[in-house]
């Protein structure tokens, strides 16, 4: 009823979506065709052509292999894990009502690590129980992710308000506590897992491959559009808790709902890519300022430009000291920090 | 009708609503007044159904408010709270557009433009909400919970406003309660939670006064607006005098010049 109501308004939401999937498929190219081993666009159009059975040009059988057996996956998982992070983030912000909210800051990630690394050093690579790990990994590092989330939420309600200060000093405590765990957790590790999890804990999409994916992109993208099904809800929780309720909004339900889901895709991303920081602050702030705090717009357009800074983060840190790789969390951040503290001095000078 | 009957409410043994009962038929006005602290933020969001009360029951047109989902609820009455605050640059038409969130209309479009002249917000329309001055807000905020009731239903619907007035000029004040007055036109009962007792004098078909949680008297103006009822519930002189352009009462502080609530209270 309300969607027709300002035809132009959801026309310029539809255009904005579509934009933004436009720039998400040029870096995707972009991103398959470039690294170690570069392989010309034509050539990269080609073989994705000829994956589908259309026949557009030569090609060699090395060059198909490299991007369809190690980019490709790597590329869709940096597409799940970045629009994951993304929605997810917009998502926790609009039912905290707070534009600090990430989900490293209220303990989402750092409780998905936890779980994942005992989770690691539980069940090895090499025992008889590793064939529960696709699965049982993402699910363990969701329940650890739900467990902090909701003390954090618990503990800044506390006191019946839900002021930023009491949130923020929450999450850093559980932060705190769930650090010391992890630091507890890989006393008793051995080498090998000791290695995976420094690069892990700064993010790693390298372990990227086609086993990984249908899991990952189950447990992301369901509720990610679950969580799209929310965005009319999440506006009137924005106005607040008790005039949501007002308005006819279970708001109880709504919220509990909003936890599961972003646990979900955040505990299976860190599962599958490290601890990311980052997106999940950025992505929801850049789409609020360009284009307005409708969450139908918001969280939709959140996943897409997730998943374009991941990837184009990815692609960086892929290219830039070949043949290593630079982990991606410190790309993410070193790109996105200053420009995101360029991006809110210039808005604000021009909007005052 | 809207019904309260004994509704009783304690915090850590100590009652904050003492036994309340009223009744708010469709198209009438009840203010309550009291001073602070008397308990009417409280039972105000009893009857809202924000807080659950164990003891005593409130009845929306014979459901009991237990018995009403968020949504239904939101269909047969709306609530505009003391202070509303939005985190997030939403825009005046988006904030007003959430008032139907849960209520179906056939013509949201003109429902809308129809409740923003009424209010007089029209011109505010694409403003961030934030950026509005104190008195533009509570307008908005105002236009989001008409927009919830105004279409006529079958049934009557119901308003509840605590200090709708708070940040607004005195132009704006009567304004205001002069866009509830039309309501009653349209199956709508009003509380309203109101400090300036002329305001409830010159708007208010009945006033109930509340003090220390318990209500001291209900009724209509004329009973009620009586000086030793006042001054006992306010602890402070009271004297009503008559207003020249309108005929009606005026309440005025009875207390000499500077007074301060210790030498009121000798008074």
């Amino acid at each position: 009823m309300i969607s027709n109501l300002n035809h132009t308004k959801v026309q310029s939401q539809n255009l904005t979506l579509i934009g933004f999937g436009v720039v998400l498929i040029v870096v995707l190219l972009t991103s398959l065709s470039l690294g170690a081993y570069s392989i010309p666009f034509p050539q990269t159009l080609a073989i994705l052509f000829d994956y589908i059975g259309l026949k557009l040009g030569t090609f060699e059988v090395q060059q198909a292999n490299v991007l369809l057996q190690i980019r490709l996956p790597r590329i869709i998982m940096a597409v799940v894990v970045g629009g994951g992070l993304g929605i997810a983030g917009a998502a926790l912000q609009g039912m905290f009502r707070n534009p600090l909210v990430e989900p490293g800051l209220i303990g989402v990630s750092s409780g998905a690590a936890l779980f994942a690394v005992i989770f690691i050093v539980l069940v090895p690579v090499a025992s008889s129980l590793a064939w529960i790990r696709p699965l049982g990994l993402p699910l363990f590092a969701f329940v650890g992710g739900l467990i902090n989330v909701l003390a954090v939420y618990s503990l800044s309600k506390s006191q019946g308000r839900n002021d930023a200060a009491t949130l923020i000093l929450a999450g850093v405590a559980i932060n705190a506590l769930t650090g010391a765990l992890i630091g507890l957790v890989l006393f008793f590790a051995d080498d090998s897992a000791l290695r995976n999890f420094t690069f892990w804990s700064l993010g790693d999409l390298a372990g990227a491959n086609w086993s990984k994916i249908p899991v990952s992109m189950i447990l992301i993208s369901v509720p990610s559009i679950l969580l799209l099904l929310n965005s009319r809800q999440l506006n009137a929780l924005a106005l607040g808790e008790q005039e949501a309720f007002h308005m006819g909004v279970n708001v109880q339900r709504v919220k509990i709902q909003l936890l599961l889901f972003s646990a979900l895709i955040v505990g299976t991303g860190v599962s599958m890519a490290g601890m990311i920081g980052f997106i999940g602050l950025v992505v929801p702030h850049l789409i609020r300022i360009l284009f307005g705090s409708d969450h139908r717009l918001v969280l939709p357009g959140s996943f897409l430009l997730g998943a374009i800074l991941l990837n184009f983060a990815d692609l960086i840190s892929r290219i830039v000291v070949i043949p290593a790789e630079m982990p991606i969390g410190v790309i993410t951040a070193l790109i996105g920090a200053p420009f995101f503290i360029w991006l809110i001095f210039n808005l604000n000078k021009s909007k005052n | 009708m809207l019904k309260a009957s004994k509704v009783h409410f304690c915090v850590k043994q100590r009652p904050i609503v003492e036994q309340i009962s009223l009744e708010i038929n469709p198209g009438e006005i009840l203010a309550v007044l009291g001073p602070n602290g008397a308990g009417k933020s409280t039972f105000f969001k009893i009857l809202s159904g924000e807080i659950k009360c164990k003891h005593g029951n409130v009845g929306y047109n014979g459901h009991s408010i237990e018995s009403l989902k968020p949504k239904e609820l939101a269909a047969i009455r709306a609530v505009m709270p003391q202070h509303s605050q939005v985190n997030f640059p939403f825009t005046v038409q988006e904030v007003v557009e959430l008032g139907l969130i849960s209520t179906k209309s056939n013509d949201p479009v003109k429902l809308i433009a129809e409740v923003l002249d009424a209010t007089n917000t029209s011109h505010l329309k694409s403003r961030v909400f934030n950026s509005l001055s104190g008195g533009e807000k509570q307008r908005v905020q105002l236009s989001r919970v008409l927009v919830q009731i105004w279409e006529t239903k079958p049934f009557p619907r119901y308003l509840l406003l605590d200090e709708p007035t708070s940040s607004l000029d005195i132009a704006q004040q009567h304004a205001v309660l002069s866009i509830l007055q039309t309501l009653k036109s349209r199956n709508i009962g009003i509380l309203i939670i109101l400090h300036e007792l002329n305001l409830a004098a010159q708007y208010a078909d009945k006033i109930a006064l509340i003090k220390n949680g318990a209500m001291t008297k209900m009724g209509i103006i004329e009973d009620v607006l009586n000086e030793k009822i006042l001054e006992n519930v306010f602890d402070h002189p009271i004297r009503l005098i008559q207003n020249p352009a309108t005929g009606r009462l005026i309440v005025a502080s009875g207390a000499h010049s500077y007074s301060t609530l210790a030498t009121s209270k000798q008074a």
